[in-house]
């Protein structure tokens, strides 16, 4: 059984690097143009070839968002800068416009496109139309049952990827221009303001809003296997690295306990706690298992929670000492939880905690300084690590 | 130049005063006001002469596939000039089914290049209803590098967002209240109202301001272009616009009282010329 594929969003250079050593097989990413993310850091060129080089050492891929809706002024450049990602080692586009499908299979056989999300395709005809056009993969839209994407599957020839975690658009991908109207921003050129997550006023009574959920479907992964997804998309090319290294560390360890017949549900109950524990939001299924309905929103405009459970991440772990940039608050006393990106998590007391210069320190309070903490440990902490707080020394978390 | 129109009543087609009409069909049409059955689209396929197009443009789902076979059957034996359609499944089984009847491409806010109309003319759809979020010098563009026929909506109160989800339903149970399927909301932001509709197929989002076009005609006629649309809903003394336009088109656009008359309409002229953004740093 060819094993299912864990893709995940990489905003930049580091982001892609940490998904990649974290587990994913796959990272999708922006471009400096022609991606839904314009507001995203994204990779020049340069990037780009780094990137390829840094997953094809490790046996894994790259694949390139194309997935604007393109106005007569993008087509002017667009075929230059694909030939040019192509040299970069790019393995896969990831496209919304059939034009680009086309010229991009006329012209580089061998990088695979798949169609974007943006279609919002929803049934095995069109997937068919796009068959013949040479597409590789299709991106599924989010509206989907099991059952629809079960009947797509034994339908079509293609790969069939679904969105498995993150934010959700409320309308269909790509017919939506609430962005344009509100603030002038090209929801489908990467300008999106996510009006979806604004309230409104509905004179004399409580404002009406249409912000969903979140999307969290751990507990269906099995059966996402089960039934020929290829596979599965993490949403978040935004995203924090603690945040980027935590879901995509424990989807991993989900496929692979699904595939060493180790997932029981105590297992499943950890992981899923873990999810959540970095979710901004609730979560939801959404369409997978019932008609969408009202439990899969909110009805109090934005409703993001931050989360100050990250305490820092790694840079090496040399004499007993693990050397990290601070990212919140925490002291001598706390109970925190080391986790690396082969999946080892290490449960300890910071009993001794010191500044850059090794001087002695109760607290660690500069984000982006660097610290120095206590821990023997024969387990290899590589770099990327992550440190995060189980209990404060005061007794919350 | 052409003009179709998209009623919001029945009762009135106005088929005695324009060149065609869009008819959206029931079940499988969104973002229309008003939809028509089977039966009703034949007789009135077979009472006119004027041209008639029917719009099919919902998220097509595998369980509409059977039934939308059998219905583009019975249309394609109509004298119907094409079919409005945004789910590419539409090309396939025309394909399949061997269709005669033309297509127009209607993937509401992404026809906005000559390069992919050009890629679907070559694909056998003859038609583009060119996106709303565009300019006018882009839309003219379109009309002067694509091979395709292009139609532009001149005069409407725009549909801006379609969600599957049933958006009212949700916030009316949430509230605890009586469901109801229409909502005037307003965006704080901008203090500007958005009509919310909901059916069967989901919401659709309606700016709650009149997109008055009249003063671009010209231009449009100028470049060549074949087709401008018009719906007529919330659009008071419909008969008389149309009427009026029609003599406008007839007499090669040179009658500046008609653009005069209809500044009336109000003066949104969406994004014929206003570019959109989407980089909002350096």
């Amino acid at each position: 059984m060819r094993k299912i594929e864990l893709l995940s969003p990489a905003g930049d250079l580091e982001r892609l690097k940490v998904t990649l050593l974290y587990g994913a097989d796959a990272v999708y990413i922006g471009g400096q143009s022609y991606s839904l993310r314009a507001n995203a850091n994204n990779f020049n060129l340069d990037e780009i070839k780094e990137g390829c080089s840094f997953a094809h050492k490790l046996g894994k891929k790259v694949h390139l968002t194309l997935n604007i809706v393109f106005h007569n002024e993008d087509m002017s450049d667009v075929e230059d800068y694909i030939k040019k990602v192509v040299e970069c080692g790019i393995d896969a586009f990831i496209v919304s416009d059939p034009f680009i499908i086309s010229y991009i299979k006329n012209n580089f056989p061998n990088v695979e496109v798949h169609l974007s999300t943006q279609n919002s395709t929803s049934n095995y005809e069109a997937i068919k139309f796009f068959e013949k056009e040479g597409i590789d993969r299709v991106v599924l839209a989010r509206e989907l049952s099991k059952k629809e994407i079960k009947e797509i599957i034994d339908k079509v020839n293609c790969d069939i990827e679904v969105f498995i975690h993150g934010a959700m658009c409320t309308c269909f991908s790509g017919r939506c221009a609430l962005s344009n109207y509100v603030t002038n921003r090209d929801a489908n050129r990467g300008g999106c303001a996510q009006v979806c997550r604004f309230s409104f006023e509905n004179k004399g009574e409580k404002d009406f809003t249409m912000a969903l959920k979140d999307m969290n479907m751990a507990e269906y992964i099995p059966d996402l296997i089960e039934i020929g997804v290829r596979s599965l998309k993490v949403e978040g090319r935004m995203r924090s690295l603690y945040y980027l290294a935590t879901v995509i560390g424990t989807y991993r360890e989900i496929i692979d306990r699904y595939y060493d017949n180790s997932l029981d549900e105590d297992v499943m109950k950890i992981l899923q706690e873990r999810l959540d524990r970095v979710a901004n939001r609730e979560t939801s299924t959404h369409y997978f298992m019932k008609e969408a309905n009202w439990t899969d929103q909110y009805y109090t405009g934005r409703s993001e929670v931050s989360n100050q459970d990250y305490l820092g991440q790694v840079i090496e772990y040399k004499n007993n000492l693990v050397k990290f940039y601070e990212r919140n608050y925490f002291e001598v006393g706390d109970k925190v939880e080391l986790f690396t990106p082969s999946g080892e998590h290490i449960n300890f007391v910071v009993e001794e905690l010191f500044d850059e210069d090794k001087n002695e320190v109760d607290v660690a309070r500069h984000p982006d300084n660097i610290y120095y903490l206590k821990l023997d440990s024969d387990i290899e902490i590589p770099e990327y690590s992550m440190i995060k707080i189980v209990e404060r020394r005061n007794g919350n978390d | 130049m052409k003009l179709l129109i998209e009623v919001s009543d029945k009762s009135n087609l106005f088929l005695d005063k324009t060149d065609g009409i869009i008819l959206p069909i029931d079940k499988y049409s969104v973002e229309s006001i008003c939809t028509f059955s089977l039966d009703e689209i034949k007789d009135i396929v077979n009472k006119t002469k004027k041209e008639v197009f029917i719009k099919i443009n919902k998220n097509i789902m595998n369980d509409d596939i059977n039934d939308l076979k059998k219905i583009l059957i019975e249309l394609d034996n109509l004298n119907i000039k094409g079919i409005f359609f945004y789910d590419l499944a539409l090309l396939q089984l025309k394909k399949e089914l061997n269709l005669k009847m033309d297509l127009v491409w209607n993937q509401t806010h992404m026809v906005n290049n000559y390069k992919t109309c050009n890629y679907y003319y070559s694909k056998g759809v003859k038609y583009a209803l060119l996106g709303k979020e565009i300019t006018l010098d882009e839309i003219i563009e379109i009309i002067k590098k694509s091979d395709i026929i292009s139609m532009v909506e001149v005069v409407s109160h725009p549909s801006v967002a379609f969600s599957k989800r049933k958006l009212l339903t949700n916030y009316y149970i949430n509230l605890n209240k009586e469901v109801k399927k229409d909502l005037i909301v307003t965006e704080k932001m901008t203090d500007t109202n958005y009509h919310l509709i909901e059916d069967d197929n989901g919401t659709t989002f309606y700016l709650d301001i009149i997109t008055n076009g009249t003063s671009i005609i010209k231009s449009l006629y100028e470049a060549g272009c074949k087709y401008i649309i018009f719906r007529e809903y919330g659009i008071d003394d419909f008969e008389e616009l149309i009427d009026d336009t029609e003599k406008y088109i007839n007499g090669k656009c040179i009658d500046d009282s008609y653009v005069e008359k209809y500044k009336k309409l109000g003066d949104s002229t969406n994004f014929f010329f206003k570019k959109t953004i989407y980089k909002v740093k350096k």
